[in-house]
């Protein structure tokens, strides 16, 4: 950080919005664009419009604008707030859920996108009031702290175990590295998900 | 971000179609790179065409090479046992792209075709050229990560696609479908050098065109390798990385291609770096000759001369995995 | 930090333990306890793991409007105009409000200008765009070189530094005289922010002139008077809800805009408001860890005792506050001079972080402790055994640096820089922590209802440290009866008061009250139920939940002797009182790294952590927050610097991309230590362990390399010019 400092000296801003600026600052960026009706056939919104999605394998009919993202879909519309938001740009993995199998940031993912897809959160693992396997392995390692970052974490963890049932070390780190905890819960996290999906030291 | 409407075509030309639909359109893809920017307000857009449905999502056999559809997932990219045997290289790029999250909806287009991450192209306070202003602020910013090759330009950015890098090291060829229908361009000619005429762009891609395939050529037998030098081990952007592919006769160098990336605003080729392999056994002094090449003529900015250190390894360890001589 | 504003009973001598605290001391050794101090999980986990647990961003209400901040991109300018007309006519928008008026200024990029509240948060956001001010720029400084300038012109209206605390003890020139060596380096850290997971926020609902507010908060009690202050309202009028709250580290202590600003949209519109801000918002305007600089001239005498240390310290914390930091760290230097310099520069203002001034203090320190060992010749552990303090129970390093140095393999170690032939060399580093800690504001409710059932009532809150769990395995371990019987319930500024959640005073500040509260609950229980079981309460005790005549007899199990109670439940209220709770922890961490000297990358391979903390009360959960400290200053030491643009004056990493931290597969092995001292009483964890982490690194470094890094964070470049300068033979 001390880097350079020696160069630097209080400058005004010469050239950068002098002495006037506007909060919106980029106008460029704001400027209206002609909207033309040529619109291609099946073009829907920007209103808001009928998204059927499916979630924890149950319909959820939303009324929604195609700008709205799967996480918002499912915590602002559906009321599912399980996973969270928090980075909002796909590099937190906290908004971590499984869709057709896969795990996805569903920050970065338009829920519009997603209708006709199976769609997991985390509210869908336990059975009843019995827990997932790997959420067991969460409490049992204490792979936890605030916990914001955990409903990400555990989504993760639960598409490693059904991709490699007993993971090596190596393949937990490969596959729950698009998640972030700001507590410090790694080191717990790795022994949860080993423990989740049985040891293999391979 | 600003509200759009959305459509989802299922045909290339339907998508095309839709592209001129008036207003900012832009393609979408795996989202990872266009909805950050939108949600950013480093751009907006009218209407998003998702493309993913109208283009092919398949790796077949072409040629003695391989034909990779713009819509293939890096994920799906990274674990194709053709790419795997054939082109390593470009495997392992994708493999190490961002975070699994990212390799199951990012795409080979998007990867290919993804903005800067310049952090002052990324902020919406910041005005670049690239945005339409009228200076590029690394040259006395934050400059620690941008470009110390093809730097002369008005915009310092490095190239943030991954797969480019081995993509021209393995002289693939990009197909590209208009309005006007298709056209094939070698991937070293697809991604441009900014000017001031073109600054606002990485590559020679029209705003009402769609990246189809990506077409590689017959491997024959090569060798190829591919080191990321990077900070994190967990999802980040490598610090500067290289491709090499060479072909052997005998137990000297026939032919190379050396490509750096994020050194520069394009994949960045060194003929100084083949050059010194050529003629030359795979050695651990061929390669250091080979990387002392690489960064000649490099121009490092105010904070980034140490990514010429970086480079040099990187092109070191590149050649060595070509020789099978790094574990 | 905030406790030190609580009111407490005067009382002659403090720390003399009360009547109480002799009554109900602690069971030690723990091994005779049930769960005290045992490995107990987290009672909420299966909450957070299956997503039940309900933060204030989860917090939905009916008729709720979503609000937005309008902020600053200008690092210091005056506001000329607001003007809401263009958002008021934006589709979903209900209300407006002016957080600043023209005229005044905005000190920082992200300093709160206006807010808008919308029926969702994309209109929030729409329309927030749509609000236009004007700006009249003004000179800013985003650099602490440049505000130190005396020619820099005068920005702040204090100006531009302000002199700090300065210290003067012994004969500083004699010392320097009578040293062997005299050794002269600067050393500095830079600026992180908090990162908090769970933005700031809060969702605000008014009933009449009554206010709940959901906030994610470390502190409800406080954030309910400050925020009544804000809206001129009486305290009895607000409550303040936090459940579940996504980390805090020290910056979520205060009503802040992110709180006041709902309250007061909330009251214009008659609507619910929620605000949450976003990433960037979090990074720009909720707090920091000042920088810090250090420049120091140390005297040591040639058998190695440290004689004379003066330095020139500046650092800032933002736009107008301080940046103070504990130096010399730990070690005795019986001569020492100092004097320090807040700088203010046109960046947001800095809030506690985690051990706030302790890393700082620390890296300074430690790197200095190994350069002057080598000056001397002298193993670096041996030498800071040869500084410490006397021994002592709340000054334990000399013992846990010998512990550690067994454990960790530190006769391993090779001399500095010659940590290999290769390009991947290895080194050891080691570095010390101490912290305060014990907490004295705590208050406790605990009923036994007649159907068996225990709830305990404490106004504190979690923040991720467990502080529910500690609530229960108190409870239980003092009343004999399983955790599953306790309820405990926190967070809600309806329940007794607690004081805020920083400085690792929580569980100090809690567990006497609770202990003492259900000590007497139990002795009331065991009267009234003495007359059905031998009418002699003295002869009967509670073991695994049941109740019994100690040494045989009669027995009842928990619910049936709970029944005996009637409709009368035990209800029972207990201040914090003295002797259950102490204060000053010690603890020492060794780290040992890899560094590639081809791109000059630290990789930390694994960390030894000792730590303690008095009594543990929650083995599992305690070890929790060793880890959490040691990735936290992992991330200190090699990832995180908040970068602010020379030119412009904004940031250009408010993000989770160019703001790097680590995830899974950056982490070592860290083994933790845990030294439990139950005879000390409770004192608290979540700071210390994040203190030494980075130097121990920054000092592995050295040893695998030769090459000293002063300054932070250990970025490929600073590596590399680092084995440059050593490599020219240099001083770097």
């Amino acid at each position: 950080m001390a880097q350079n400092e020696d160069d630097v000296s209080a400058v005004s801003r010469r050239d950068f919005f002098k002495t006037v600026g506007v909060s919106g600052l980029a106008t460029g960026v704001l400027a209206a664009t002609e909207q033309q009706a040529q619109a291609a056939p099946g073009t829907l919104g920007p209103g808001p419009v009928p998204v059927r999605l499916t979630i924890n394998g149950r319909p959820y009919n939303l009324h929604i604008e195609p700008r709205v993202t799967l996480l918002d879909a499912v915590r602002d519309h559906a009321l599912l707030t399980g996973n969270k938001r928090v980075c909002d740009r796909g590099t937190c993995g906290a908004c971590t859920m499984i869709v057709d199998g896969r795990t996805v940031y569903a920050c970065s993912t338009l829920a519009i996108e997603t209708q006709g897809k199976k769609i997991r959160t985390v509210e869908g693992l336990a059975n009843g009031g019995t827990l997932h396997p790997v959420q067991e392995a969460f409490c049992d390692k204490d792979a936890m702290m605030c916990g914001f970052c955990t409903p990400g974490f555990v989504m993760a963890t639960v598409a490693l175990i059904e991709k490699f049932p007993h993971p090596t070390p190596a393949q937990i780190r490969h596959e729950l590295n698009g998640n972030v905890c700001r507590c410090g819960t790694f080191n717990r996290v790795l022994e949860a998900a080993a423990q989740a999906g049985g040891v293999n030291h391979g | 971000m600003k509200a759009f409407a959305y459509v989802s075509p299922t045909t290339a030309k339907d998508a095309i179609a839709a592209l001129k639909a008036g207003g900012i359109v832009r393609p979408l893809a795996g989202g990872q790179d266009l909805l950050a920017r939108l949600k950013d307000y480093v751009e907006t857009a009218d209407t998003l065409v998702n493309v993913k449905q109208a283009l092919d999502a398949t790796v077949t056999p072409a040629g003695g090479g391989l034909k990779i559809g713009a819509a293939v997932t890096l994920d799906a990219l990274s674990t194709n046992p053709h790419v795997i045997r054939m082109y390593p290289a470009l495997a392992e790029a994708a493999a190490k792209v961002g975070s699994p999250q990212i390799r199951h909806q990012g795409t080979v287009g998007g990867n290919l075709n993804q903005r800067p991450r310049c952090w002052y192209f990324r902020q919406e306070e910041f005005v670049c050229f690239k945005k339409g202003g009228n200076r590029c602020f690394s040259v006395d910013g934050e400059n620690q990560h941008h470009a110390i090759f093809g730097n002369d330009g008005p915009s310092k950015i490095v190239h943030s696609s991954s797969l480019a890098v081995p993509a021209v090291a393995y002289g693939a060829r990009f197909v590209v479908a208009g309005p006007n229908g298709e056209r094939e361009i070698p991937a070293a000619e697809y991604f441009t050098l900014p000017t001031m005429q073109n600054v606002k762009k990485e590559n020679v891609l029209g705003d009402d065109e769609l990246l189809t395939h990506v077409i590689l050529p017959a491997p024959g037998h090569i060798r190829s390798g591919h080191y990321e030098v990077r900070f994190k081990e967990s999802r980040d952007w490598p610090m500067a990385f290289a491709t090499v592919v060479v072909t052997m006769n005998g137990a000297n160098v026939a032919s190379a291609r050396v490509v750096l990336g994020a050194v520069a605003p394009t994949p960045w080729r060194s003929e100084a770096a083949e050059r010194a392999l050529v003629g030359k056994p795979l050695t651990q002094a061929t390669a250091e000759a080979a990387a002392a090449a690489a960064v000649e003529g490099a121009k490092p900015m105010s904070q980034n001369a140490y990514k010429i250190q970086i480079t040099k390894t990187a092109v070191v360890r590149a050649i060595l995995e070509a020789a099978g001589k790094r574990a | 930090m905030a406790e030190e504003t609580m009111q407490q009973p005067p009382a002659a001598n403090p720390n003399e333990p009360s009547a109480n605290a002799k009554k109900y001391a602690w069971t030690v050794p723990p091994a005779k306890t049930a769960i005290l101090s045992h490995r107990v999980e987290r009672v909420d986990g299966p909450a957070k793991v299956s997503g039940a647990a309900r933060y204030t961003y989860d917090i939905n209400r009916p008729g709720m409007l979503w609000a937005r901040a309008i902020r600053s991109p200008h690092p210091h300018a005056k506001i000329v105009e607001i003007d809401f007309s263009a958002a008021k006519q934006a589709p979903g928008v209900r209300g407006v409000l002016a957080w600043k008026d023209p005229g005044a200024e905005v000190m920082y990029q992200g300093d709160v200008v206006a807010a808008v509240a919308a029926d969702s948060e994309d209109h929030a956001r729409d329309a927030a765009r749509l609000v236009k001010i004007t700006y009249e720029t003004l000179p800013f400084s985003v650099r602490e070189a440049s505000s130190k300038d005396p020619a820099t012109p005068k920005i702040f209206a204090t100006g531009n530094t302000r002199p700090g605390q300065a210290t003067d003890v012994g004969d500083v020139a004699a010392a320097f005289k009578s040293a062997a060596h005299v050794y002269e380096a600067t050393y500095d850290t830079q600026v992180i922010t908090h990162v908090c997971l769970e933005t700031h926020g809060a969702v605000c609902e008014w009933t009449g002139d009554k206010l709940t507010a959901w906030v994610t908060t470390q502190g409800v009690h406080g954030v309910r008077q400050q925020l009544a202050a804000a809206l001129k309202i009486p305290e009895a009028n607000v409550r303040v809800i936090c459940e579940y709250m996504g980390g805090g580290f020290g910056s979520k202590i205060a009503a802040d805009a992110s709180v006041v600003i709902p309250a007061r949209l909330a009251l214009v519109t008659g609507a619910p408001v929620k605000m949450m801000f976003d990433r960037k918002e979090e990074h720009l305007d909720t707090g920091n860890r000042p920088s810090a600089f250090s420049k120091v001239r140390a005297g040591v005498s040639a058998d190695g005792k440290c004689v004379a240390f003066e330095a020139e310290t500046w650092g800032t914390g933002g736009a107008g506050q301080g940046a103070q930091f504990p130096l010399p760290y730990i070690y005795q230097f019986a001569n020492r001079k100092r004097a320090h310099l807040d700088v203010y520069i046109n960046a947001g203002n800095q809030r506690p972080m985690r051990a706030p001034g302790h890393p700082q203090g620390c890296f300074a320190t430690e790197v200095l402790m190994d350069e002057l060992a080598d000056l001397v010749k002298m193993d670096p552990l041996e030498f800071r055994l040869k500084n410490l303090p006397p021994t002592a129970p709340d000054a334990m390093w000399g013992e846990y640096f010998k512990i550690g140095a067994k454990k960790f393999g530190w006769d391993k170690r090779r001399a500095t820089g010659e940590g290999g032939k290769g390009h991947l060399r290895t080194g050891m580093g080691v570095s010390a922590c101490q912290w305060g800690g014990g907490g004295r504001a705590g208050n406790a409710h605990v009923d036994i209802l007649p159907d068996g059932s225990v709830v305990v009532k404490v106004g504190t809150q979690d923040i991720g440290t467990g502080a529910r769990t500690v609530v229960g395995i108190v409870a239980a371990d003092t009343l004999g009866v399983p955790l599953s019987t306790v309820k405990a319930q926190i967070g809600d500024t309806d329940l007794p008061f607690a004081g805020a959640s920083g400085g690792s005073t929580t569980t100090a500040g809690i567990s006497p009250a609770i202990r003492i509260a259900a000590g007497r609950a139990k002795e009331a229980l065991l009267a009234r139920l003495a007359p059905s079981l031998g009418g002699d309460a003295s002869k009967l005790e509670i073991v695994n939940g049941r109740v019994q005549v100690k040494g045989g007899g009669k027995s009842l199990t928990w619910k049936a002797a709970c029944k005996l109670l009637g409709q009368e439940p035990i209800s029972i209220d207990n201040a914090w009182e003295p002797g259950l709770s102490s204060v000053n922890t010690s603890g020492v961490q060794f780290a040992e790294v890899t560094v590639d000297t081809e791109t000059g990358i630290v990789k930390v391979d694994r960390v030894l952590a000792i730590q303690d903390c008095g009594l543990v009360i929650d083995t599992l959960t305690a070890e929790s927050q060793v880890y959490g400290g040691v990735i936290s200053s992992i991330n200190f030491a090699l990832f995180e610097d908040r970068l602010l643009d020379r030119r412009t004056g904004q940031m250009v990493n408010p993000n989770m991309e160019h703001y790097l931290l680590a995830s899974i597969a950056d982490v070592p092995k860290v083994e933790v230590m845990l030294m439990n001292m139950p005879e000390r009483g409770v004192i608290g964890i979540g700071e210390p362990p994040t203190v030494p982490t980075a130097s121990a690194i920054a000092n592995a470094v050295r040893n695998a390399t030769g090459a000293t890094l002063r300054s932070l964070p250990l970025h490929p470049h600073r590596v590399l010019a680092a084995l440059e300068a050593h490599k020219a033979g240099r001083k770097a």
